[in-house]
């Protein structure tokens, strides 16, 4: 008993507890510094490995970037999404403002507009430039109607506010362009699930890199791991440089993605916006952001640590 | 310190490395372990490291079951014993100094502290000005130094040793073991595997002989006995 209080004391020495805290902290950064150091060493595998990480988290990337400037115009065609409601010829002004009034009400509506016969004779020969012949006409054949602005580009509202209109009795008749609704509704679904996708497969493809890289590291610091089980170091002491291997890695990797796709960027800003100033001024090319990039750098360092980790509790087994 | 009630290992595949073995080292007790390769010396302290697990038997250290030490505590368990290697096991990737400073390193130690340490180890085995050496550059001796002040670096209770002398010349070897019997000295409980029985028999220490993994001598200060007037 004597003997255990002995050798208690003599590890302990004379360590206070924020010393003991504060030569942990040192032993994990010089464990960081000391990992960044070998990948350095070993410039040309360690830059191999860093480019295909790089390139596994571009393409998601990318893709992200993509559907995040396709957004831009789904916005936009949110304002653009109209329903219109053409009116029976005898219908009374207190009827249109009365339908105006409950529409307004509705929660899925954003706006109302009453278009006269007069005017939509007007707006059809500007637009037209059939002027004349819509001066010959004795007669306006042109009727009012409502244009109801929706609050969403869901389908199923626009549905819903068609049923609600042909139900009204001054109502004749309800146009709306359920097609590209649906189409544009489906091709977003399709690219948020295809980024999903992607950002799934490719995580494993990073966690594949960085276990196997981790694997070549342990087997090349065999003698020195066996060393450490030997004196008496815990698991966690000997895992530690490899995790901090596998952070770098994916740390690096992401920044590594980060800068391809800025440059990506930089080439594509010219031609990209001579494209969309045909398309309004409001639009422009849009890069990841901030938050965005945190989690892209945030990502990879855990899914590089998380590979090592994998690859640690797998090789070092035999120790 | 070290008791062995009864101990047997049996490898896989079926040789018998130790057959019933019971002995008791005291504290602060200096003792050779001897006999032929082959003849469980190294299996005996590899039980002890628990890098080998005994098919039979029990083994305290300082009154405790090591065998039922569970696999976390193994490590803290470990720390307390030094163990010196035939072949050293150095790194050579690191100075003199950073192979002596591993132990410490791996129990947390403040750098200040650490390394006051490792120079009063390096100046125990007389290697105090090579510490910034790899230690690829030097002799077999001053390896094997480097590994014993390894060993007791962090002051340990005990101390194992599996052939330290086992690749050097006799004149070296005697001065390695002038160095275990001054850590015996301050009260270090030595265990030494040693086939050259030319050397341990000059000394004057406990003698534990080993045939076909069977104790099958004991004897307590042999020389001593024999010579005494």
């Amino acid at each position: 008993m004597t003997a255990r209080t002995n050798t208690r004391s003599n590890s302990k020495v004379s360590l206070s507890a924020s010393q003991r805290w504060f030569a942990w902290l040192t032993l994990h950064r010089d464990c960081a510094v000391d990992a960044l150091r070998r990948l350095w060493q070993q410039p040309a595998s360690s830059a191999m490995t860093l480019a295909v990480i790089a390139i596994a988290l571009l393409l998601p990337a990318l893709l992200y970037v993509t559907g995040k400037n396709l957004s831009q115009f789904d916005s936009s065609l949110a304002q653009a999404n109209l329903v219109t409601a053409y009116l029976q010829a005898d219908t009374n002004a207190d009827t249109v403002s009365e339908l105006q009034q409950r529409l307004a009400n509705h929660e899925r509506v954003s706006d109302t507009r009453y278009i006269s016969p007069e005017q939509a004779a007007a707006d059809f020969a500007e637009w037209s430039g059939l002027g004349d012949v819509v001066d010959t006409l004795a007669e306006n054949p042109l009727p009012a109607s409502v244009v109801v602005q929706l609050a969403d580009t869901r389908f199923e509202t626009a549905e819903q506010l068609q049923a609600l209109l042909s139900d009204e009795p001054a109502v004749a008749f309800v146009q709306m362009d359920q097609a590209w609704l649906q189409r544009l509704d489906s091709f977003l679904n399709l690219t948020r699930r295809a980024v999903l996708a992607l950002i799934a497969v490719l995580s494993l493809a990073v966690l594949f890199i960085t276990g196997n890289s981790i694997r070549t590291s342990i087997a090349s610091r065999e003698a020195e791991i066996r060393v450490m089980n030997l004196i008496g170091a815990t698991r966690a002491f000997m895992a530690r440089p490899f995790l901090y291997t596998g952070l770098w890695y994916g740390l690096l990797g992401g920044a590594l993605a980060w800068l391809m796709l800025a440059l990506l960027m930089l080439i594509l800003r010219g031609p990209a916006s001579q494209l969309l100033a045909y398309y309004g001024a409001q639009y422009q090319l849009l890069g990841m952001g901030v938050t965005a990039s945190a989690v892209l750098l945030g990502g990879s360092a855990a899914l590089g640590w998380l590979g090592a980790r994998l690859s640690v509790s797998r090789h070092f087994s035999k120790f | 310190m070290i008791r062995f009630d009864d101990v047997s290992k049996r490898y896989p595949g079926g040789h018998e490395a130790l057959k019933q073995v019971s002995f008791e080292l005291e504290k602060g007790e200096m003792a050779f372990l001897t006999g032929r390769s082959g003849a469980g010396k190294s299996t005996l302290l590899k039980l002890i490291m628990l890098t080998e697990e005994l098919n039979q038997g029990q083994i305290l250290v300082s009154g405790r079951n090591i065998n039922r030490l569970p696999a976390r505590q193994v490590p803290y368990y470990r720390r307390r014993i030094g163990v010196v290697f035939q072949d050293h096991q150095l790194l050579f990737d690191r100075s003199v100094f950073d192979n002596v400073m591993l132990p410490l390193q791996i129990e947390g130690y403040d750098r200040y502290e650490a390394a006051r340490r490792v120079r009063a180890a390096l100046d125990k085995v007389g290697l105090l000005d090579k510490e910034k050496l790899n230690p690829i550059t030097l002799s077999g001796g001053e390896q094997q130094r480097v590994g014993i002040a390894r060993a007791v670096v962090n002051r340990p209770q005990i101390l194992l040793a599996d052939e330290p002398t086992g690749n050097l010349d006799p004149e070296l070897a005697a001065e390695i073991m002038v160095l275990f019997e001054q850590f015996n000295q301050v009260g270090v409980c030595m265990l030494i595997a040693s086939h050259d029985l030319s050397l341990i028999t000059r000394l004057k220490h406990r003698m534990l002989t080993l045939e076909q993994g069977r104790l099958i001598k004991d004897e307590h200060q042999p020389s001593r006995r024999g010579t005494a007037p």
